[in-house]
């Protein structure tokens, strides 16, 4: 048995149903976040292990204990909210000792508790301060503050970098990773950011109306995705046409899979030929030819739309430096390579290739 | 359902709307169908409707309705746009004069101008001396300038408040589409203060609609619904109960039509921009700038005038109730001597009431704010009943019901400290519920987390955060209920005689250096009030409305 345990949890409103059987276990000093679109179930299953909404039916376990039996206020779970849920009218010192109070903690012990974690959240400085004029980074870092320091069993955080701007969500993505590991905790983080994820997680399970799509590692998830929902969710999809090109492509590079309904191919796997030399293709790539349609710089990358027999396509170019550019209209050769192809049943599972 | 602590101020919370509301009402929409015998009878309400007397008195109110209404928003608006939209020196202190208007008792205003304009009042008797004649102020006329400064405060709150959230970027981009100064005033400011104009002009007319003390005082014969109402049931000889019930429904049908048109317009045609260009206020130059300082001084002087006045005269010497040159203060002295318990009545009864709304207010907008259901959305609008009660027939309508057993009420304190309360309440409820809904909910969720039952983070953190708009409701309603005169004068026996009753009735004795003094020792109870109001929750004269 893992540490936490979710079987078959299902939670049904008026009229639809927000959690369809999901079962999930997360270890001890694991970094499990879920991911989806809005609406798929994850903050219902947060809220759920928090116990602000009760299950319809399903089991939570918690190191082996029976959480739905027990009220929310004595779960001993530390929460991060998206509104961070700093409360104004205490200090920055009274928000993080606000939980140790209903816990007995000597006014020596709360001290020294709510400085290391203050310390851990780099807000030492600012301990006296009412939070209200403090910056929404600020904010959340009391948030974490006040969640840790009751050592808490679980560790939720409901979208805690939403509402930052980028900047700071990825400067702050980097804390609570490293603090999770200092402090060795069990965290569930919910986001709908698929680089969040894959940047903070040990494990991910993406989630879709109500069902898991697929619980993995960050590498599992991209670069193995199990359902087409997965693939397009995390990452980008270049969707290939059902076309006679396609099919020659195919049996250029022998592949098979008889219940396939799509192929795809992530922008980034796509490589551009120079166009002048006419460098054969060997078996392990199969070359379309195209014309540009758009070229994009942002920078470190650039992508490039090209029209070609396979439909519109886009590849990726890393580190364009500062000679790509490409013309609209120019012809345009990319290469595919054979490991690079995806393809999905009608069902949008992931179909095992062949050959 | 499950029975718990909600389900029970739930039931609490009906059992007082019965209790306080329905029955009395219900009485009264009743007792217009009896006649004094006790039979069954539509005449009082065909003699309402044929009549000259009522036909005159319903057409009258609509009159000076309207007429306060328009002569609200002519002011109102005026002094909006100048305050809003021009640099006037000392606009602090002219918003400050529009508070004083509005905190003001209801008969000051009358009683100041007819010292200043009445048969033997000083402006006019001035004037007579240069060989100027002008009428003296009683009548519809007098009436209508008294609503028009007494209420204009209800227009121009509403107004600025809207004037200053018209994005600035707006009136740019329809300069930049070359509209025409005045095209754009017509086609986009206009349009975006609208519904803010017709919700001030509305409270207006409701106001006006319900005022009693003014034309009682300076109708001369211009009678309304209020004053016949007043006048049918507190006669000496032949008091007509169930015809002034008749005219209280007639009063209650007027006013619920304009609080629910006033209730549709303010939720109609609300636009909600984004402010990231605050609108600026232009300096003005030469004449136009004389100009919107005389108009907005003006204007701010006239409304505060009645208090002025009446500050004047509380200090000005009197030989018994006849006022000697010079100043004094007798008026004062004779307020201590012998006023001392009308003074206490008004303060027991005020915080009495008001302890009870703060407490039931808070409760039942918890419940509002909180526990949504069909039962609490009823309670919504059950809790609009009282908005459209005209103070004087909430007083009929409690002596009707209250006057014998099993709850024989009738001349205790008791009956006016329910009367203002459940007047009041309605204002406790919604100031709760609305902080309510802008405090998350996961404030709440944060302290269950950290281990407080939900009772304990409802008393942590939610009362904390609600505490100064919930005190600062108690100041606003201590206001009104200190103010309250309609309920109180038909509901008053000797015992329990409260200062606006007694202004009232000193200015019917022609007393006015007592009742100049009792009424400045008012307007500073109500000032210090609205001054710990702003301070609880900063300065937003909005709340007064």
């Amino acid at each position: 048995m893992a540490y936490l345990d979710v079987v078959r949890a299902r939670k049904e409103f008026a009229g639809f149903t927000a959690l369809q059987d999901v079962s999930l276990n997360v270890e001890r000093g694991e970094f499990f976040t879920l991911l989806g679109p809005s609406g798929c179930g994850k903050t219902t299953l947060l809220r759920a292990l928090a116990g602000f909404n009760d299950l319809t039916s399903g089991e939570i376990r918690l190191d082996g204990e029976d959480l739905r039996r027990i009220p929310p206020h004595k779960r001993d779970i530390g929460m991060v909210f998206q509104d961070y849920a700093v409360f104004p009218h205490l200090s920055v010192f009274d928000n993080v000792a606000f939980g140790l109070k209903p816990r007995k903690v000597a006014p020596a012990e709360i001290r020294a508790r709510v400085g290391e974690a203050l310390e851990k959240v780099r807000l030492g400085h600012l301990a006296e301060r009412l939070p209200a004029a403090m910056s929404g980074g600020q904010q959340q870092r009391i948030g974490i503050a006040r969640a840790i320091v009751i050592r808490p069993r679980l560790l939720l955080m409901d979208e805690p970098l939403s509402n930052l701007d980028a900047k700071l969500r990825v400067e702050l993505r980097e804390e609570i990773r490293a603090l999770q590991k200092q402090i060795d905790i069990a965290a569930i983080y919910v986001t709908h950011d698929q680089e969040e994820a894959l940047a903070i997680s040990d494990r991910i399970c993406v989630m879709n109306a109500g069902r898991i799509e697929q619980i993995g590692t960050p590498q599992e998830i991209y670069g193995d995705p199990q359902t087409r929902f997965v693939a397009e969710f995390v990452g980008t999809l270049n969707r290939l046409e059902p076309s006679p090109a396609l099919e020659s492509d195919l049996s250029h590079l022998g592949l098979k899979a008889p219940r396939a309904t799509l192929w795809a191919v992530r922008p980034e796997r796509l490589r551009l030929l120079p166009p002048q030399e006419a460098e054969e293709a060997s078996e392990k790539e199969a070359v379309v030819l195209g014309r540009v349609e758009q070229f994009t710089y942002l920078g470190r990358e650039a992508h490039v739309r090209l029209a070609t027999d396979l439909g519109p396509l886009v590849a990726q170019i890393a580190d364009p430096g500062l000679i790509a550019a490409f013309a609209p209209g120019e012809a345009a050769r990319a290469a595919i390579p054979r490991d690079a192809l995806m393809a999905f049943d009608a069902a949008g599972a992931r179909v095992k290739l062949e050959g | 359902m499950r029975w718990n602590f909600w389900t029970l101020v739930a039931a609490f919370t009906w059992g007082l709307l019965l209790l306080l509301l329905f029955l009395p009402v219900g009485s009264v929409l009743l007792g217009g169908f009896y006649d004094a015998q006790g039979d069954a009878t539509f005449a009082n309400y065909q003699r309402l409707l044929t009549e000259p007397r009522f036909q005159r008195a319903f057409l009258n109110t609509l009159v000076v309705g309207f007429g306060g209404m328009f002569g609200a928003l002519l002011l109102g608006s005026i002094m909006a746009f100048c305050l809003s939209r021009f640099e006037i020196r000392g606009s602090r202190f002219v918003s400050l004069m529009a508070i004083l208007a509005l905190v003001s008792p209801p008969f000051i205003g009358a009683y100041s101008w007819i010292v200043l304009f009445g048969a033997n009042g000083l402006v006019r008797r001035g004037l007579r001396d240069v060989g100027v004649s002008i009428p003296p102020i009683y009548g519809l006329a007098g009436i209508l300038m008294v609503f028009a400064f007494k209420f204009y405060p209800y227009v121009y709150l509403m107004v600025s408040g809207a004037l200053g959230n018209v994005n600035r970027s707006l009136e740019e981009a329809a300069e930049s589409l070359g509209l025409t100064p005045w095209q754009r005033v017509r086609k986009i400011s206009f349009p975006l203060v609208f519904p803010a104009l017709s919700a001030g002009g509305l409270l207006a007319l409701i106001h006006a609609i319900a005022d009693f003390g003014t034309p009682q005082l300076l109708g001369r014969g211009y009678n309304v619904l209020a004053t016949e109402a007043y006048t049918l049931y507190s006669a000496e000889v032949g008091s007509n109960m169930s015809m002034a019930t008749a005219i209280s429904v007639a009063l209650i049908l007027l006013s619920m039509i304009f609080v629910l048109l006033q209730r549709y317009l303010s939720r109609r045609n609300v636009y909600h921009g984004n402010l990231i260009n605050k609108p600026v206020k232009i300096r003005l130059s030469g004449w136009r700038n004389a100009l919107a300082h005389a108009a907005v001084y003006l204007i701010g002087f006239c409304g505060a005038l009645p208090v002025i006045i009446s500050a004047i005269y509380s200090f000005r010497k009197t030989r018994g109730p006849v006022f000697q040159p010079g100043f004094g203060l007798q008026s004062y002295e004779r307020i201590l001597y012998n006023l001392g318990d009308v003074v206490r009545n008004s303060l027991v009864f005020s915080v009495s009431a008001v302890a009870l709304i703060v407490a039931a207010g808070t409760l039942i907008g918890v419940l509002v704010a909180r526990r949504t259901n069909l039962n609490t959305s009823l309670l919504d609008g059950a809790f609009m009943i009282p908005y459209v009660m005209p103070g004087i027939v909430i007083g009929i309508a409690y002596v009707s019901v209250f006057n014998g057993p099993p709850l024989a009420l009738t001349g205790t304190a008791l009956i006016i400290v329910l009367s203002i309360f459940i007047r009041r309440l309605p204002y406790a409820v919604r100031t709760t519920s609305t902080a309510l809904r802008q405090i998350s909910p996961s404030l709440e969720e944060a302290a269950i987390s950290l281990g407080y039952s939900p009772f304990r983070s409802f008393l942590k953190v939610t009362v904390p955060l609600i505490l100064p708009g919930v005190i600062a409701g108690a100041m606003l309603s201590f206001v009104t209920a200190i103010n309250e005169l309609s309920s109180s004068l038909v509901l008053y026996v000797g015992r329990t005689i409260t200062m606006p009753v007694r202004i009232y009735q000193l200015i019917l004795d022609g007393d006015f250096g007592t009742a100049a003094a009792l009424s400045s020792l008012l307007l500073v109870i109500s000032g210090i009030a609205v001054y710990a109001a702003f301070r609880f929750m900063g300065r937003d004269e909005r709340s007064l409305l």
